[in-house]
């Protein structure tokens, strides 16, 4: 599978952690957005991104893929250095995405949408030109039975509540299997009732499906339960890492999100 | 099913249920092909049933070329969301590729026809790579640079007989135009109905309904958009290149005519852009209406064409297919979705 042929494209620690970042650096003007940040996820692994608002938690994961270009810093994906790569290329490479605000395709039916995310076949023109086959369109449905949705398949996507439509993008990604899951406050906007759901969602993914997932998240209840470690950020800088009990008790988080310096 | 009843209180949901006209959208999807060869024959019929050349033929064989020039602004317009004011220069391109190749070089009408569809792609494939790079209000406005330089450049050449244009006599009769405007028409439905349960197709409107997004799910969009254009053009330069033998007589006024580019644009739009039939029927609808009042009341047109622009945009943005659908799956999604939505607490609202 590696292609360790060319030594400037891999990672130079050689591991094969999903992904890891080295000394990643986003400015905007005179805002350092990110500074300096490592951080590394290793297969199978559920790991949280937390910090107070503006601390360059989304403006990471735009570095990460490829949406900004760092100013300074590489990632490497699957021990591939990935950081000058097209936005859609490292998609393809195995990097999903879920957005902070939610983003579907609203005019297109809910099917639509997720048979859109089904990898396989990649883009060749032969895999353009088909039809969908029947075991795709199997595959839709009972995602959507999973995420219970079953029935709104031919609707379209816009007309759905916002909690529904987080539902169809998680269960695109579903469809997607990426090997590494960036999710940007999945629990955000969401009632009580569907957020137990999600956490289960997201649980049974990491554990049937061995689905590795980076998250970011305010709900603090909902990211000590689910990660198994997490990373704090504050005006950009990574300030801690840690088991959820150590990052509970580590006075410089408390710190940050009391605004102290 | 006492909720159906409940709300399908109005005049017009008694007269026409949603779940009838989604039943006719249903019946429509599982048999496209079989309406599409229908149609076809339909169209191929009048001829055969003594309809001589003369006007209303002309009207006929225009309303399938609009039809052919709005359905293929919508492969881009409509089904991508970049919408071109420029189509028009893919035509004049086509109409004076065939001019010059059977005028000047005594090239055969059908070959002259091709090598004029595959000019318009080159030129879209070269002109494509720099405006597909802008989007919303500066792809518009580029379109129709692209269209009004397109316009100066046959102007100030030799070749193309200048301001004057060129005179084509010897013609084929207007049945030949009828049959090869209505057979253009009826590949391009084809395929644009083919492609439109592809992948192929859900890319394009996967682009359309949010372009970063679909960036970020690993489709490079430049390659998808680049291809839905060039297709776009094919069919473009193809009706203009039947169109400058059609007219008899081609100039830089009628080959580039951006008054067409922006009726074509209303025409997908009434019927509903993003669908197959949608800019068919509104280019059949529209050049009809057009035809009757510029007959009965020279002149205003065009006053006519704004009207029907400004009251769709504002009263169906979806077009007449888009919003019958809409109407269709209403009931869908309260039988369905809608309880769905409460069963699982969907309304309960936020707390801590
Ligand atoms: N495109 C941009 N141009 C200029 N400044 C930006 C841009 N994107 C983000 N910023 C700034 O960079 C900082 C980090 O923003 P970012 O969105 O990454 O924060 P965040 O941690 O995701 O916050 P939140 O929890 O509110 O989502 C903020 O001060 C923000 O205003
Ligand atoms: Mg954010």
């Amino acid at each position: 599978m590696s292609k360790a042929t060319d030594a400037a494209e891999t990672d130079p620690q050689g591991e094969r952690a999903v992904l890891r970042t080295d000394g990643v650096t986003k400015r905007f003007g005179g805002l350092t957005a990110v500074d300096d940040v490592d951080v590394e996820v290793q297969n199978g692994e559920i790991v949280g991104l937390i910090g107070p608002n503006g601390a360059g938690k989304s403006t990471l994961f735009n570095c990460i893929t490829g949406t900004l270009n760092a100013d300074e810093g590489r990632v490497y994906l699957q021990g591939q250095d990935v950081t000058d790569w097209p936005e859609y290329k490292i998609a393809r490479a195995g990097l999903g995405r879920m957005f902070q605000e939610t983003r579907i395709f609203g005019d297109m039916t809910v099917r639509k949408n997720l048979l859109l995310a089904a990898q396989e076949g990649g883009a060749s023109v032969g895999n353009l030109l088909r039809r969908p086959d029947d075991s795709l369109l199997a595959r839709t449905e009972e995602l959507l039975d999973y995420v219970d949705l079953g029935g709104l398949a031919d609707t379209r996507a816009g007309r759905l509540s916002f909690g529904q439509q987080k539902l169809i993008e998680f269960a695109m990604e579903l469809m997607a299997e990426p090997d590494l899951l960036l999710m940007d406050e999945p629990a955000g906007g969401i009632n009580p009732a569907m957020l137990e759901n999600l956490i289960q969602y997201i649980r049974t993914a990491n554990e049937d499906e061995e689905a590795t997932i980076f998250l970011i998240e305010h709900n603090m209840d909902f990211v000590m339960e689910i990660a198994d470690r997490i990373y704090v950020l504050a005006h950009g800088e990574r300030i801690a890492e840690g088991t959820p009990e150590e990052i509970q008790n580590d006075q410089r988080v408390l710190d940050a999100y009391l605004g102290r310096e | 099913m006492s909720a159906e009843s409940e709300s399908n209180s109005g005049l017009l949901r008694s007269l026409v249920p949603p779940d009838q006209v989604d039943r006719l959208f249903g019946v429509c999807g599982a048999h496209g092909w079989k309406l599409l060869a229908a149609s076809a024959v339909v169209g191929a019929l009048p001829p055969l049933l003594g309809l001589q050349q003369g006007y209303y033929m002309t009207v006929i064989s225009e309303m399938f070329l609009f039809a052919i020039l709005a359905l293929s602004w919508d492969i881009v317009g409509g089904q991508t969301g970049y919408p071109s004011f420029g189509n028009m220069a893919f035509f004049g391109i086509g109409a004076y590729t065939t001019a010059i190749l059977i005028k000047d070089f005594a090239i055969s009408f059908p070959v002259a026809m091709v090598v004029a569809g595959l000019v318009a792609v080159a030129f879209a494939a070269v002109i494509g790579a720099v405006v597909l790079r802008l989007r919303g209000h500066y792809f518009a406005i580029a379109t129709l640079g692209v269209l009004l330089a397109a316009q100066q450049i046959s102007r100030n050449l030799d070749i193309t007989g200048g301001a004057s244009g060129k005179i084509l006599l010897e013609v084929p009769s207007g049945t030949v135009f009828y049959y090869l405007f209505l057979g253009v028409l009826v590949v391009e439905m084809g395929v644009v109905y083919y492609l439109s349960n592809t992948r192929f197709g859900f890319i394009l409107n996967a682009i359309r309904d949010d372009e970063e997004k679909a960036t970020a799910m690993g489709f490079n969009t430049t390659y998808y958009k680049t291809a839905a254009w060039m297709l776009a053009s094919l069919f473009t330069g193809v009706a203009g290149g039947a169109y400058s033998l059609f007219n008899t007589f081609i100039d830089p006024q009628t080959a580039y005519n951006g008054a067409w580019n922006v009726e074509l644009i209303a025409m997908a739009l009434l019927g509903g852009s993003g669908t197959v039939a949608g800019p068919v029927i509104g280019a059949f609808g529209l050049h009809t209406v057009i035809e009757v009042v510029e007959t009965a009341f020279v002149g205003w047109q065009l006053v006519l064409l704004g009207i029907v622009v400004i009251v769709t945009v504002i009263g169906f943005p979806e077009g007449a297919v888009g919003t019958l659908r809409e109407y269709a799956s209403e009931m869908e999604y309260y039988k369905r979705g809608g309880m769905a939505a409460t069963d699982s607490g969907e309304e309960v609202s936020a707390d801590e």
